[in-house]
């Protein structure tokens, strides 16, 4: 395995430490300057309703009851660029193997080796669950950085914010299984690719719909965003067991369905 | 060494490979022959563990290729026809890479088989020609010395060079007692190295056999020169030769089977000089399909 992990060591240390980079700067930059717009931005919601719709979808509660100080410190968390970033890193990276691998031609080669195709799928899953970590863990450095050179007032207790990292954590790593099922059905990374990207867009609409859409709002927990809700925990600071839940099992029971399939199917090079 | 019994593999209505009963030994060289499409890939896949059969079986060493792959792959060496690596890879750090996940140290073997196929090890495979890729690949094959080579079109993009190299290491791997299954579409390549020929046509087997046995089967190029354009008019052509072509004096025909009642009818007639070619297996090998072809 340890050769494994040094092949996508070498392929993926630059596209992780790039990405890491950035979700520091971005949540550094968030935490920084979003408290000083808060009473602009409460005038801003008052008069787009679709902006309050939109940040209640990414939020997970309703803005336009409990737009508070602390609660604004969520949208750190919730930040498109922020969910962009993350969705980049663990669809980029649960899409190598083997759909990646397949398309690139290079599967031939690396199935040639001495190794199974679980322990192929394992040392991917293993190096993406580490830097996933990474990239979680870089997040919250942007976040406290941000925290500590701006204003402490209002800022949710450490105790929050690792439940809220715990929860992003969570939804990073269902993101990921739900890729890891489909790249181990597909023989095209793009088409694995755009198909979760169509997932994780469509999951955000029916959030968005269910606020004020009423079929919507019964379909919406079949969204993985319903279960992620950083504005609800730092309200309440209570530990989001139940979401969690669900997403883990989302994520386990996707990558184990995808190392089923990796394992059982014909590899044929395009 | 290698077994198929009655391997079939189906990709929907389409028969890839159709009852493919293989056997070869320990130590064979071994040709396997075939047009695009005949199914040698699909073959070679399946003995890799990268396609599940259809029906039948295969099998390395002993070992149910599908179920063992990884333990067959730790005493294979193969090298894809279409081989494809890494863009970031270079020579020396494949080797580490091929080492580490072998658990074996490759460097020195590495070093020596870069040399001889004149490798930078140094040189990123995305800067690489489609020759010096070629030559990374069978490198990578070769390096840990395995019991069986699976060789899909090996001299694809060498040069002549190259591929006199390449023979030789093929024949130093033989003569160490390694099993070679080579993939070819021409003849000519394995024509030099195997003693063992399967033509494989629509996955079917048209023919296996010793190439001693195909070269007796194969015809040979009987050029005679009569005394004179007017003896050769006069001379009846015999029930062996198969006349190709008449030019004056000259007579070009093809000979398959033994040699002596050629020679003993030349004796009984005016006949300046004779060039006997060696068997042309190409035109027998493309024989196999044409007769195929027309019993389709």
């Amino acid at each position: 395995m340890r050769g494994l992990i040094a092949k996508t060591l070498r392929e993926t240390w630059l596209t992780t430490v790039f990405l890491a980079c950035a979700l520091c700067l971005v949540k550094f930059l968030l935490t920084f300057v979003l408290p000083q717009f808060q009473k602009e931005m409460g005038d801003l919601l008052a008069q787009l309703p679709m902006v309050q719709a939109m940040l209640s979808a990414l939020m997970g509660i309703d803005v336009e009851e409990e737009f508070t100080a602390r609660v604004l410190q969520s949208l750190v968390w919730v930040h498109p660029v922020v969910l962009a970033i993350l969705w980049t890193h663990t669809i980029m990276f649960c899409t190598r193997v083997p759909a990646g691998e397949i398309s690139g031609g290079t599967i031939d080669f690396l199935l040639s080796l001495p190794v199974s195709r679980r322990t192929v799928y394992c040392s991917e899953s293993l190096m993406w669950v580490v830097s996933g970590l990474l990239l979680i863990v870089l997040g919250v450095a942007g976040h406290v950085a941000g925290a500590w050179v701006g204003s402490m007032e209002n800022r949710p207790g450490p105790l929050v914010v690792l439940f809220v990292v715990v929860n992003q954590y969570g939804l990073y790593l269902a993101v990921g299984g739900v890729t890891c099922l489909f790249a181990a059905m597909s023989n095209r990374r793009g088409r694995a690719a755009a198909v979760v990207v169509g997932i994780v867009l469509g999951s955000f609409l029916l959030n968005f719909l269910s606020q004020f859409w009423q079929p919507a709002e019964r379909l919406a927990f079949l969204g993985l965003l319903e279960y992620y809700r950083p504005a609800e925990i730092v309200r309440s600071g209570a530990f989001p067991l139940g979401d969690m839940i669900v997403l883990m099992l989302v994520a386990g029971a996707a990558w184990v369905a995808g190392g089923v399939i990796m394992i059982r199917r014909n590899i044929c090079t395009l | 060494m290698i077994e198929t019994i009655n391997l079939t593999k189906k990709y929907g209505e389409l028969v890839a490979l159709n009852n493919l009963n293989l056997s070869i030994n320990d130590g064979d060289c071994f040709g396997f022959i075939g047009p695009n499409g005949a199914g040698k890939t699909t073959t070679i896949r399946v003995l890799l563990g990268l396609l599940r059969p259809s029906g039948g079986g295969a099998s390395i060493f002993g070992l149910d290729c599908w179920k063992r792959s990884p333990r067959i792959k730790r005493d294979v060496g193969y090298l894809p026809g279409d081989l494809r690596l890494y863009p970031w890879m270079t020579a020396r750090n494949a080797i580490g890479i091929v080492g580490q996940v072998r658990k074996r140290g490759l460097a020195e073997r590495g070093r020596e088989l870069w040399d001889r196929f004149e490798l930078d090890p140094e040189v990123r495979v995305r800067q690489m020609s489609r020759g010096m890729r070629q030559k990374l690949g069978l490198v990578l094959a070769l390096v840990h010395e395995p019991k069986l080579l699976i060789l899909d079109e090996p001299t694809a993009g060498l040069d002549p060079l190259m591929q006199d190299v390449l023979y030789r290491c093929l024949d130093e791997a033989i003569a160490r007692g390694q099993t070679v299954f080579f993939s070819s579409h021409r003849l000519s390549e394995v024509e030099h190295l195997c003693d063992r020929v399967a033509i494989i046509r629509d996955g079917r087997i048209v023919a296996d056999e010793p190439l001693e046995t195909l070269r007796g089967r194969a015809a040979r190029e009987v050029k005679l020169e009569f005394a004179d354009a007017e003896a050769a008019g006069r001379a009846e052509v015999p029930a062996f030769l198969k006349i190709r072509e008449r030019r004056g004096a000259q007579w070009v025909c093809d000979r398959t089977g033994e040699m002596p009642d050629l020679i003993r009818w030349m004796a009984g007639q005016p006949i300046a000089d004779v060039t006997i070619g060696p068997p042309d297996l190409e035109s027998l090998f493309r024989r196999f399909y044409e007769r195929e072809g027309d019993a389709g």
